[in-house]
């Protein structure tokens, strides 16, 4: 508990972790600005291509803010320690070293887990009271039936926090956890989607990006990624992205000399 | 043996450090070689060597933050890692740079301090008696050199440990800091706790320690006390160069 205490102090006394949530909570007003200028297109336009006109999931398209800020949160947590050497210190005065990673696990899942649903939550309402029945109604549908598409999203964030943290712990560097990452996210998904089948829809549909959709079952035919995996499948392999860089990252915190 | 007021002279036979064939090998370089002494408390012992002489590796040995390739580092007659609330039996000042920039002095102790479970107050008291109450909420990124030596004796000094370890703590101190270590070092020897000094100011060397151990690639080379060496030699200094003349190798291991 004691380290807990200093792993939330730690994170409370650094100014990049108000920065990395603020930039998180910003995806909400992305949101919004864009869910204005989709508003103002419909109006101005013809009835006839209203008809036609259809609009994504903002909270799906802004998620992507969050999850990248909790992530580099995540591995500034434990990089930052070791760019300055303040590891050594923090290692020295917890011989165990495993509570060290547990607390900083803790304290960085924890703002994903607040951070997730409120930028999620936060866009989805906001869009919805913006939208309202225009696009087809996309924005209609009853709060009900989107609530697994959104509680799944809101936690991914927790995974990519995690993911950072595990990943800086492995590599103890602040670029090369960050490029990591983003590849993650960005690069490798796109090579995956150009390998010829099966092995694009196989290795798509364990990409980190994929993962939230297959669990809840959504269509992801017309995108990069594979829906190959049943939600319970989808759900372990999502837990493993956050977890196993973190049990890597502990066994070398462990073995390694600080 | 060495008196100290508040403690029973049983506990401090015991506060020592004891090293029994300390090796480390890092690749093909032997970083620390079969080095075996022990440190006793109630005086200041200096800590010597070339750069590259292993003093830095040792005391991180000591801390546990390098496993040894062989033999063993006691503290109190028991590893360090075994220690659930190290910081209350061993202080220690490796690198006072290596601290987040970002945060202020307060927060940096308290940071450490609530691992161990050492009180606010504490940190207070600490950075008052290193000189920095007055610019304790300032970011320590701003600090000098020598402010951040003085965090990093406040942050050995946190636990209140019967042992204590500073790695060339006096780099960087203008004149006043140099005397304010040296007075602090033999004060805090002279409460009966065990105190492990390295340092190249041989003159500041010669006024501060009583013992003085001399290690060279990775070996210990001499070990007596301050009197024994300026009786043998002209000076500490004469005494320094003329024992380590054939150990002074650069490029070696950390």
């Amino acid at each position: 508990m004691s380290v807990l205490a200093s792993e939330w102090l730690k994170v409370r006394t650094v100014r990049s972790s108000y920065l990395a949530l603020g930039l998180s909570l910003g995806g909400i007003l992305l949101g919004i600005a864009v869910a204005w200028a989709a508003v103002g297109m419909y109006d101005s336009t013809t009835p006839e291509r209203q008809a036609h006109a259809s609009i994504a999931d903002l909270e799906e398209v802004v998620l992507i803010v969050p999850q990248l800020c909790m992530g580099v949160l995540g591995v500034l947590t434990i990089t930052s320690e070791y760019t300055t050497g303040l590891i050594r210190t923090s290692l020295a005065i917890v011989p165990r070293r495993w509570p060290v990673l547990a607390g900083k696990s803790a304290i960085v899942g924890l703002l994903g887990l607040v951070t997730g649903p409120l930028v999620v939550f936060g866009t989805y309402f906001a869009a919805r009271l913006m939208i309202g029945d225009r696009f087809r109604g996309s924005y209609t549908t009853p709060l009900l039936d989107k609530l697994p598409t959104l509680v799944t999203s809101s936690l991914s964030v927790v995974v990519f926090a995690l993911l950072g943290l595990g990943l800086g712990a492995t590599l103890r560097s602040t670029a090369g956890a960050i490029t990591i990452l983003v590849g993650l996210v960005y690069v490798i998904p796109i090579i995956v989607g150009n390998l010829p089948e099966p092995w694009s829809e196989r290795l798509g549909s364990v990409q980190i990006g994929a993962l939230p959709r297959e669990i809840t079952g959504d269509d992801l035919t017309h995108s990069v990624y594979g829906s190959l995996l049943p939600p319970v499948a989808a759900a372990i392999v999502l837990i493993a992205y956050a977890v196993l860089p973190l049990l890597a990252g502990a066994w070398l915190m462990r073995r390694r000399d600080a | 043996m060495v008196r100290c007021d508040d403690r029973p002279p049983y506990l401090i036979l015991y506060r020592v450090i004891e090293l029994k064939r300390l090796t480390k090998r890092y690749g093909d370089t032997l970083a620390v070689d079969d080095l075996s002494f022990n440190v006793e408390p109630g005086h200041v012992t200096g800590f010597l060597g070339p750069n590259g002489a292993g003093k830095s590796t040792t005391m991180r040995l000591i801390l546990g933050l390098d496993s040894p390739t062989s033999g063993e580092a006691l503290v109190n007659g028991r590893r360090y890692t075994s220690l659930s609330r190290p910081m209350r039996e061993v202080g220690a000042l490796l690198d006072a740079s290596a601290v987040h920039g970002g945060r202020s002095a307060y927060n940096h102790l308290l940071c450490l301090a609530r691992t161990n479970d050492i009180s606010a107050t504490r940190v207070s008291e600490v950075l008052q008696q290193v000189g920095l109450a007055g610019v304790a909420r300032k970011r320590v990124g701003g600090f000098s050199l020598g402010m951040k030596q003085r965090l990093g004796i406040a942050a050995a000094l946190l636990g209140d440990p019967g042992t204590l370890m500073f790695d060339e703590p006096v780099n960087g101190l203008d004149p006043d800091g140099v005397r304010w270590i040296r007075d602090l070092m033999r004060s805090l020897a002279k409460q009966g706790r065990t105190v492990l000094l390295s340092s190249h100011l041989m003159s500041e060397m010669a006024l501060t320690a009583e013992r003085i151990i001399i290690v060279g690639r990775g070996k210990l080379i001499t070990e007596a006390t301050v009197a024994e060496l300026t009786e043998r030699y002209p000076s500490l200094e004469d005494a320094y160069l003329a024992l380590t003349a054939s150990s002074v190798e650069y490029g070696a291991a950390r």
